[in-house]
């Protein structure tokens, strides 16, 4: 295998995990490595990590990748490391200098492929974008923790640009009157003042019964990490007691919100099976009163109702008094109203709804509002 | 190829510098590849530093371009002195002069304002062109300066397209307040500046305060790494920690202990909560360890059970089990 199978490699892992390697990234790398010394082990990682790591976030994925390929003991050259690892050996031999040159471009080109979204490695892990939610391992938990921030951030600057839009509006008088100075008085630009948008009050319920409590914990710390996009957001929990959680959100960690919910709120009542149903009236009863046409309201769980009563006409009571109410549903949409989930009763109620099982569809659902 | 990252590492150490192996490959590979830096990382770890440190080891003039919200070409790249043409039209005006001389006069060179962008491509030697705070501007302006960083031209509207006689070493840095566009980030190289290791931040204060006492680097260095382990609002950095260097030297301390700590902890911490929680830990532990207070966040965040200790206090679908069996 030459060094550029071997790279070649190395760039698809790295895809798989979810790092973004176009290219002319792979260009790039291939241009910097001609350059340095491979001797040291700083300057071929430097030159490897600056041309394809674009994003701090990723590093730690980067650095799982690289230790896999390219980390020896250190009295192995990198060289040599090449020579290990491959079966033939004519390619290795060349001196870093004479490598097999920067690609041709057809063999940069060939290799075009961006992340495959559903692919996943051989070992069987997967892309921490679409890794499902109901995890068993923490490992994995963590792993899609490293992914977080980048989301949140991905996020709010797709919400930037939202409400950067459309500034068809009031004309600035003051700032348009001076602009003309410019033209000797005649106002020839007209700038408008840019609309102040009503930003929403969220009011998010959540499941955070141990069956969703995964996907419940993530979705509030993406939510509280958007907050400035929101007037105000209110977080609460629930299993078949409902509380406000919103003071635990400051911190917006997924690991420490998991404990610290179930240890400090009274999320679970006499029973401590979820009940959709009592949640909702409980709700409505002691919160229903703030409850305004300015709310929308979001609500994430798998609506399993343990078979209680839906009492759906609580959550058609909400409805009257808010804006909108959103579900977000960790299962797939065909599982939806099976057993004792109550879906259905509860989506005709809601004036959106999406199927969220991973990390890249929770994404594309927030970014909708 | 060894030795030119090491004459930039050593050049960068007479600039006032100090930069790892790393660093210094990433520079090494900008100038080779000619392509601009994009520096990220925390506030205050000498983003902005490392830009003037490598115009002073080039000697070549360093122009700065201060980003903020709102920020547009006219600001950036060119503007006309609107002020003067008005001027310069009314002095003309009892000359009886020709109006298409006039015309000539007021959109000639000698009234063209350049912005920091402009100015950087139109000297005559290259230059070091510091982008600050890329992630402040709007979108529009992350789009123009795209012809810029990749083919070091400007097309304005009036002119045509002015190439750069000489190519700019480019520098953009940035907060990650927000993410900027792939085709920006595709053109850049990227470099991450963290929070360096004591070893590194003590030679940065020996580098940066000659008069500090070989010790007090050390202690600083020491206390300042334990105080990035816990859970603050704004971490102290490396422009932090000289501060701090400089204010005890004024105060005449030769070594750290608790008492001056406390007086100083305002010069590290930037949040009255941030001071408090460090005021707590060092009044009730009385040295200045750091460890985490008792019911603290941290303690939490550490201590966080793995999914086989943690017992599911209710588990629905054992319940149905048992149901179905009745």
């Amino acid at each position: 295998m030459s060094l550029f199978d071997t790279m070649q490699r190395f760039f698809e892992d790295l895809r798989r995990e979810g790092i973004p390697v176009s290219p002319s990234h792979a260009e790039d790398c291939y241009r910097a490595l001609t350059l340095i010394d491979w001797s040291i082990e700083d300057f071929f990682y430097a030159s490897m990590f600056t041309t394809l790591v674009k994003d701090y976030h990723y590093k730690p994925l980067f650095d799982d990748v690289y230790r896999r390929y390219f980390k020896v003991p250190t009295d192995i050259s990198r060289l040599q490391l090449f020579k290990l690892t491959s079966p033939e050996k004519e390619a290795d031999t060349k001196a870093p200098g004479e490598m097999e040159g920067p690609p041709t471009s057809e063999g940069v080109e060939s290799q075009g492929t961006y992340i495959n979204k559903n692919a996943s490695a051989p070992d069987g892990r997967k892309n921490p974008l679409v890794q499902d939610f109901r995890l068993d391992s923490l490992d994995d938990v963590r792993r899609m923790e490293v992914l977080f921030p980048l989301i949140a951030k991905r996020l709010a600057s797709k919400m930037i640009i939202k409400t950067k839009r459309n500034d068809q509006n009031k004309v600035n008088f003051r700032r348009t009157l001076r602009r003309s100075m410019s033209t000797g008085g005649i106002p020839v630009e007209l700038i408008t003042q840019r609309k102040q948008k009503e930003k929403p009050v969220i009011m998010a319920l959540c499941d955070v019964s141990v069956s969703v409590l995964q996907f419940s914990c993530f979705a509030l710390a993406l939510l509280a990490s958007l907050e400035k996009f929101f007037q105000h957001v209110r977080s609460f929990g629930f299993v078949d007691e409902i509380d406000e959680i919103t003071h635990m959100l400051k911190h917006a960690d997924p690991v420490t919100l998991r404990t610290s919910v179930l240890k400090n709120a009274k999320v679970v009542g006499e029973r401590g099976y979820t009940n959709y149903g009592l949640s909702f009236k409980n709700f409505l009863e002691r919160y229903g009163s703030q409850l305004s046409l300015k709310t929308t309201v979001l609500i994430f769980g798998d609506a399993r109702n343990n078979w209680f009563h839906d009492q759906s006409w609580a959550l058609e009571e909400i409805r009257n008094r808010t804006k909108k109410i959103y579900w977000f549903n960790p299962e797939e949409q065909e599982s939806w109203s099976t057993g004792d989930s109550r879906m259905k009763e509860y989506l005709k109620y809601c004036d959106g709804y999406f199927e969220v099982t991973n990390l890249l569809q929770m994404e594309e659902a927030f970014s909708q509002f | 190829m060894h030795n030119n990252v090491e004459q930039i590492k050593e050049g960068m150490y007479q600039a006032g510098y100090i930069c790892d192996d790393k660093t210094a490959t990433t520079l090494f590979l900008s100038e080779a590849l000619h392509k601009p830096i994009l520096v990220e990382g925390p506030a205050g770890v000498g983003k902005t530093a490392i830009a003037q440190a490598f115009s002073r080891l080039k000697d070549l003039p360093l122009i700065r371009l201060q980003c903020y919200e709102g920020i547009d070409e006219s600001k950036a790249l060119y503007e006309w002195d609107y002020k003067r043409q008005l001027l310069h039209i009314q002095a003309v005006a009892n000359q009886q002069l020709d109006v298409e001389e006039v015309e000539e006069d007021i959109f000639s060179d000698h009234f063209l304002l350049r912005r920091p962008l402009l100015h950087s491509i139109s000297f005559n030697q290259p230059t070091v062109l510091l982008i600050d705070e890329i992630d402040k501007v709007d979108f529009e302006f992350e789009a123009m300066l795209l012809e810029l960083l990749s083919e070091f031209q400007v097309t304005i509207p009036e002119f045509g397209t002015i190439k750069a006689n000489f190519a700019p070493y480019v520098f953009l840095t940035s907060n990650a307040t927000r993410e900027l566009s792939e085709a920006l980030k595709r053109r850049c190289l990227y470099m991450y500046l963290d929070f360096p290791t004591p070893e590194l931040e003590e030679r940065i204060l020996l580098l940066k305060i000659p008069e500090i006492p070989n010790q007090l680097a050390g202690q600083i260095a020491e206390v300042v790494r334990k105080i990035r382990q816990v859970r603050l609002k704004k971490l102290p950095s490396v422009a932090e920690s000289i501060d701090w260097a400089r204010s005890l030297i004024c105060l005449g301390k030769e070594e750290l202990d608790t008492e001056i700590t406390l007086q100083t902890l305002n010069i590290l911490a930037k949040y009255q909560e941030d001071c408090i929680k460090l005021d707590q830990m060092v009044q009730t532990q009385n040295s200045l360890n750091f460890q985490p207070l008792v019911g603290d966040h941290l303690e939490m965040y550490e201590s966080r059970p793995t999914s086989e200790t943690v017992k599911p206090l209710f588990n629905p679908t054992e319940r149905f089990k048992n149901r179905s069996k009745k």
